[in-house]
């Protein structure tokens, strides 16, 4: 106890130190909201940091459902709900800076799960059964390879959701590349239902499927998709911030670029920074592996299992990875409680 | 000893009561599991042949929408009007399509609502087609009543998300999925309400027709379907509306058309583009309302001069 009580102090200031000695000798973290985004992912951390942070740390934990883009909003406006674990700041850039800039709200941790991404994906078979098409220009010539159900002399690219943030990026980038007069239509499958379902039902069917999707997923582990890579250089912030993932009325030239490097932090509002005390330092250290994620992806989608009952699965499963994250009595503390 | 036992016997009833004796995890997982999986497979065999029935449906609505869109707007004002005026032979309702479609196009809604406005059509000549048939051959069996009531109570009652999954899965996305996605919510109420209409028509009356030596086949055409049609159109009116009302859920699905920015609007809270909207899909339903209901309005009033 002492050396721990020791270490902490090494690690920590003397505020956190009381912080930590006050929360893990009365239980107390106060009551917190995190936002359980609606993809599998957001709802599997979401749910672990709420195992951890109930039985480790003896915080009350309320789980908000939510889209990026509203829980944002939420979070930004009103402070609540106080840690977003797995946000994709693309999407919100520029009001979170602002916020990060007026202290309303901070980043802990730059990229909870690892080697994750945007993109656009084909099917296994297609990449095996044309594998000098490895490029997304190289795939832009062959619109033919994916005909549209309803008009077959044109190509379908399958694009985002209306309403997404990369709905915007991908209008922009279908332009940005020529992609019409190519012989390609944008397809918006209308909502996550409809985008899984394409491709779903193109990879069951032997069919090719070219459109946009992103990592770590169920999707992209149990399909095998594979991301195809931009010849194009990434053609820098201002073309992309100032322009791609703009509405198209204010992206009046597009440049062709490769996809940016989706950012993924764990932000967390003022109030809880002031009081959350070791859980912060949780939150700032828990990186899920990117393999691991998409592995426990696929175990919920075939298990059907809901975020809660993958939490409890990944920390009977994977204790050598979460174990590290926290020290080793709040470790007891939670396996007590599995 | 035995008192013992009696307790604890006690003990685990009282557990079992309290909580539903439910199959165990595992048992479940492998259900809903052995359930998608016979339905991947029957995806595989059959999902191409089905596609393959639905394509001329499909090339059909494709054609239909660019034949709306491409349309000049003044002929669709006029052939607007000229429907409602046919439909209600009212100034009001003419005047009021006419400027809620002058609306629409102001707002910059056009093409959108004639995305909207081929879908929706097609689903209600489709819901017609096989309805009002459904719904005569219901009023002549009781037997027959007996099962498909069930059936459409489960058609209006269940969400619809639970029917898009199937039905992505078997055609993708696009307009057919979403066609049917829109007839089995709305087909319903034309069913039900062409049985009742032929259920309720006077039994003197059909037996005045058997007086005078009328066959089944005249019966049914010359006096039971024409004494129903006020009840038929209500039924074809609230399969319009119940129509409009899925326009959202189809463009989940890839439907192109109105509910498009109302998916956008619901996911960045903007607020006007959903309000505009969902007003636009409000002034469709109206004025198919107002005109489908003053036409049968008319039939009855038509009905009673006669008597």
């Amino acid at each position: 106890m002492k050396m721990t009580k020791l270490a902490l102090a090494a690690l920590g200031t003397t505020l956190t130190l009381a912080g930590a000695a006050k929360a893990e000798s009365h239980g107390e973290c106060g009551a917190i909201s995190i936002a359980e985004w609606n993809w599998a992912s957001g709802e599997l951390m979401a749910n672990v940091d709420k195992i951890i942070l109930e039985e480790g740390y003896g915080c009350e934990v309320t789980l908000v459902p939510g889209a990026t883009t509203t829980t944002f909003a939420s979070m930004n406006e009103k402070a609540q709900p106080d840690v977003a674990g797995e946000l994709w700041i693309n999407a919100v850039r520029d009001q979170l800076d602002n916020a990060i800039a007026e202290g309303r709200l901070h980043s802990v941790l730059d990229g909870p799960i690892t080697e994750l991404g945007e993109g656009w994906w084909v099917t296994p078979k297609f990449a095996a059964d044309h594998p000098e098409l490895n490029t997304v220009e190289k795939v832009l010539e062959h619109p033919e390879l994916f005909p549209n159900a309803e008009d077959e002399s044109k190509g379908a690219f399958i694009g985002c959701p209306a309403g997404w943030g990369c709905q915007l990026v991908n209008a922009n980038l279908f332009r940005a590349f020529d992609m019409e007069e190519k012989g390609w239509v944008l397809v918006d499958p209308g909502s996550a239902a409809g985008l899984d379902g394409s491709m779903a039902k193109a990879v069951e069917r032997d069919q090719n499927w070219f459109g946009y999707y992103w990592s770590p997923t169920a999707m992209i582990g149990k399909y095998e998709m594979v991301l195809l890579p931009f010849e194009a250089e990434y053609a820098g912030d201002d073309n992309w911030n100032g322009c791609i993932a703009l509405a198209e009325q204010d992206c009046a030239d597009p440049k062709p670029t490769a996809w940016t490097k989706s950012e993924v932090h764990t932000v967390i509002t003022d109030e809880f920074k002031k009081k959350g005390g070791p859980a912060v330092d949780y939150l700032s250290k828990r990186i899920f592996p990117g393999a691991i994620m998409n592995g426990m992806l696929v175990y919920m989608q075939d298990e059907q299992a809901g975020g809660e009952d993958a939490a409890f699965e990944f920390l009977e499963k994977h204790g050598d990875i979460w174990e590290s994250w926290v020290s080793p009595e709040v470790a007891e503390k939670v396996k007590s409680a599995l | 000893m035995s008192r013992k036992n009696k307790e604890s016997r006690g003990i685990a009833v009282m557990e079992w009561l309290a909580e539903f004796p439910s199959l165990d995890r595992r048992e479940l997982s492998n259900m809903k599991k052995g359930i998608d999986g016979a339905f991947r497979e029957f995806s595989r065999a059959y999902g191409e042949g089905l596609e393959a029935f639905f394509y001329p449906l499909l090339k059909f609505m494709v054609w239909f929408e660019k034949l709306l869109q491409a349309t000049p707007w003044p002929i669709i004002l006029v052939v607007v009007a000229g429907l409602s005026w046919l439909g209600s032979r009212s100034v009001k309702v003419t005047v009021g399509a006419v400027i809620a479609f002058i609306a629409i196009g102001i707002f910059g809604m056009w093409e959108d609502t004639m995305s909207t406005l081929a879908i929706i059509s097609v689903a209600t000549i489709i819901c017609i087609a096989v309805g009002i048939p459904i719904g005569i051959l219901m009023a002549r069996s009781d037997r027959l009543q007996g099962l498909i009531t069930p059936v459409l109570d489960v058609m209006q009652t269940i969400p619809s998300f639970v029917y898009l999954i199937p039905v992505v899965m078997l055609l993708g996305i696009g307009k057919v999925p979403g066609l049917l996605a829109v007839c089995i919510y709305a087909m319903p109420p034309i069913v039900r309400l062409t049985n009742l209409g032929i259920r309720l028509v006077d039994r003197d009356v059909l037996e005045a027709a058997t007086a005078f030596g009328a066959s089944p086949k005249q019966k049914l055409w010359g006096v039971q379907v024409p004494l129903a049609l006020p009840n038929i159109f209500a039924g074809v009116n609230q399969t319009i509306m119940m129509a409009l009302s899925m326009v959202v859920v189809a463009s989940m699905i890839g439907v192109q058309g109105l509910g498009v920015p109302v998916l956008r609007a619901i996911s960045n809270q903007y607020l006007a583009l959903g309000v505009m909207n969902g007003l636009a899909i409000v002034a469709l339903a109206i004025i198919f309302d107002r005109v489908s209901q003053t036409f049968g309005k008319r039939l009855q009033a038509h009905r009673k001069g006669h008597h």
